[in-house]
């Protein structure tokens, strides 16, 4: 992806020079060529808190001691975008529902409201009864390119099996895979769209779902969209404007998320031969291998907006300012995790916060760590060593989620 | 050994069941159910490696 550096705005009055840093979280060039190479650079010579001037102008959390504070004063780090009243008034200028990814936009005490429907759903007791199908899924995709000895992992394996857990789960055809896929890279394609187009985008994801959610209201099945219908917000029954919301933010946060996890993760892996061969002889240990990748490569960027006016970490920061939880910088914090940036499989301490923490803790990081377990296995099981094609090397994009554009694979067949 | 845990503050992560399902055990939304463990004897590793790994940092050993 072609990376063009936004400019710099001029620092606040409020903003001490010492906490400026210049770093441009979308497009800074080091950043994109391998994204947790820059991550430890910054770690080592930003400041804990930084203020940046690129898109913008807006805070960057650093230390993991800051972003474990932050997750948990919402009232400084707000969630709500956009307030209720404008919300209302752009709604009444459009010719449709508005869907919102809640509850992740919006703070306590509507977020619990809101987040309460989900909780069983993603439980990890149901999560738990998905395995096997998850990994018959994963199995699949991997046979099919067994034989080929090579393949772009992401287009392959990585981005195609989130979206056929996500059809199953939701109870979508199956049949319309290359629907969904495309309308996944047409809304990762454009990171930092104008607000008319990510609508559209929104309503497109509505599109694609709603006759399936029509249908499941008059005849239910074994399926999310089914089990949601039943549920209730805040003692109301469920409107088809809530359902809107739900499909958009499962979207939203369940593919793209997954898709580049298993990227990280298997790039990790290719470059680490004895790993591999370890985890071979001890498929146990892959659940813990699976924790240290999200640990060693944590890759989601959480933003808020200032609360209120407040002193953090000591730096003044104003209501309405941006902040950006740069979970990927916590993980990889000394203070926290000893010889962070090596990987280490035996590291007992593996407490990372790549699923963030507080009340918006991911809500299907049971789901989540189900799909990158299986599919680490399932790689490991049906595939011999497999290695960087040194004629490919992968690519990434940066921006909330740090992805992995392609990502090259070789082995002998 | 007595375990007390913020239970108000749990954000669901299930960390400490995915080290032991019976010391932790979760409520129907996969949150902690309880806000006090006797850990029975022969269990305290278990019992200290599941107050480690809450991201959380809610799980206090009060008792050795
Ligand atoms: C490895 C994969 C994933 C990672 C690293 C991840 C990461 C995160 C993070 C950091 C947050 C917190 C956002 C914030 O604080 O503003 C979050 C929230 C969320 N995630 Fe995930 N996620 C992943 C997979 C998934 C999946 C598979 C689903 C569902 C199908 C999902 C659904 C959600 C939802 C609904 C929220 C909002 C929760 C709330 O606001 O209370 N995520 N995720």
């Amino acid at each position: 992806m072609s990376a063009t550096m936004s400019p710099a705005v001029p620092k606040p009055d409020h903003v001490a020079d010492a906490a400026v840093y210049d770093f441009d979280m979308f497009a800074d060039p080091a950043y994109v060529a391998d994204p947790h190479k820059r991550i430890l650079d910054l770690v080592k010579n930003a400041p804990p808190v930084f203020w940046t001037p690129r898109n913008g102008g807006h805070w960057m959390i650093m230390s993991h001691e800051a972003n474990f504070a932050a997750a948990r004063d919402i009232e400084t780090f707000s969630s709500n975008f956009i307030p209720k009243e404008r919300l209302a008034a752009m709604q009444a200028q459009m010719p449709r529902h508005l869907p919102m990814p809640l509850p992740i936009n919006v703070d306590p005490p509507d977020h619990t409201k809101y987040r309460a429907p989900l909780q069983k759903v993603f439980s990890p007791k149901t999560i738990n009864g998905l395995k096997d199908s998850i990994r018959e899924l994963a199995g699949q995709l991997i046979d099919k390119i067994k034989a080929d000895g090579k393949c772009d992992f992401m287009t392959s394996v990585a981005e195609p099996l989130p979206v056929v857990v996500f059809l199953k789960m939701l109870g979508l055809p199956l049949e319309r895979m290359e629907e969904y896929r495309e309308i996944v890279s047409q809304h990762l394609s454009d990171p930092t769209p104008n607000p008319i187009d990510s609508i559209k985008k929104l309503w497109r994801i509505v599109d694609s779902i709603k006759d399936t959610l029509e249908e499941r209201r008059v005849n239910p099945q074994d399926d999310i969209i089914s089990m949601l219908w039943k549920t209730e917000i805040d003692g109301q029954p469920m409107t088809m404007a809530d359902m809107e919301n739900y499909s958009v933010v499962l979207f939203i946060a369940g593919l793209d998320t997954v898709m580049n996890g298993i990227g990280h993760g298997v790039r990790y892996l290719a470059t680490d031969l004895p790993l591999q061969d370890r985890l071979r002889q001890n498929p146990e240990l892959v659940g813990e291998a699976s924790e240290e990748m999200l640990r060693r490569f944590t890759f989601t960027v959480p933003p808020r907006i200032i609360g209120k006016d407040a002193v953090f970490n000591g730096l003044e920061m104003k209501k309405g300012e941006r902040a950006m939880l740069f979970l990927p910088a916590a993980d990889l914090d000394a203070k926290a995790f000893a010889n962070p940036d090596t990987y280490n499989l035996d590291r007992e301490n593996k407490t990372h916060i790549a699923f963030n923490a507080g009340v918006h803790r991911c809500l299907g990081s049971h789901l989540a760590r189900v799909e990158l377990q299986v599919c680490y296995e399932e790689m490991l099981a049906r595939l011999p060593r497999f290695r960087l094609d040194p004629a490919n090397p992968p690519t990434f994009h940066c921006g909330h989620v740090v992805g992995v554009s392609s990502l090259h694979l070789v082995w002998d067949t | 050994m007595k375990i007390r845990i913020e239970k108000a503050s749990c954000a669901g992560n299930a960390r400490c069941a995915a080290v032991s399902e019976e010391l932790f055990p979760l409520n129907e939304d996969g949150y902690i159910a309880v806000d006090k463990v006797d850990v029975p004897e022969g269990k305290e590793q278990l019992a200290r490696r599941g107050a480690r790994a809450c991201p959380e940092r809610i799980i206090f050993i009060e008792e050795e």
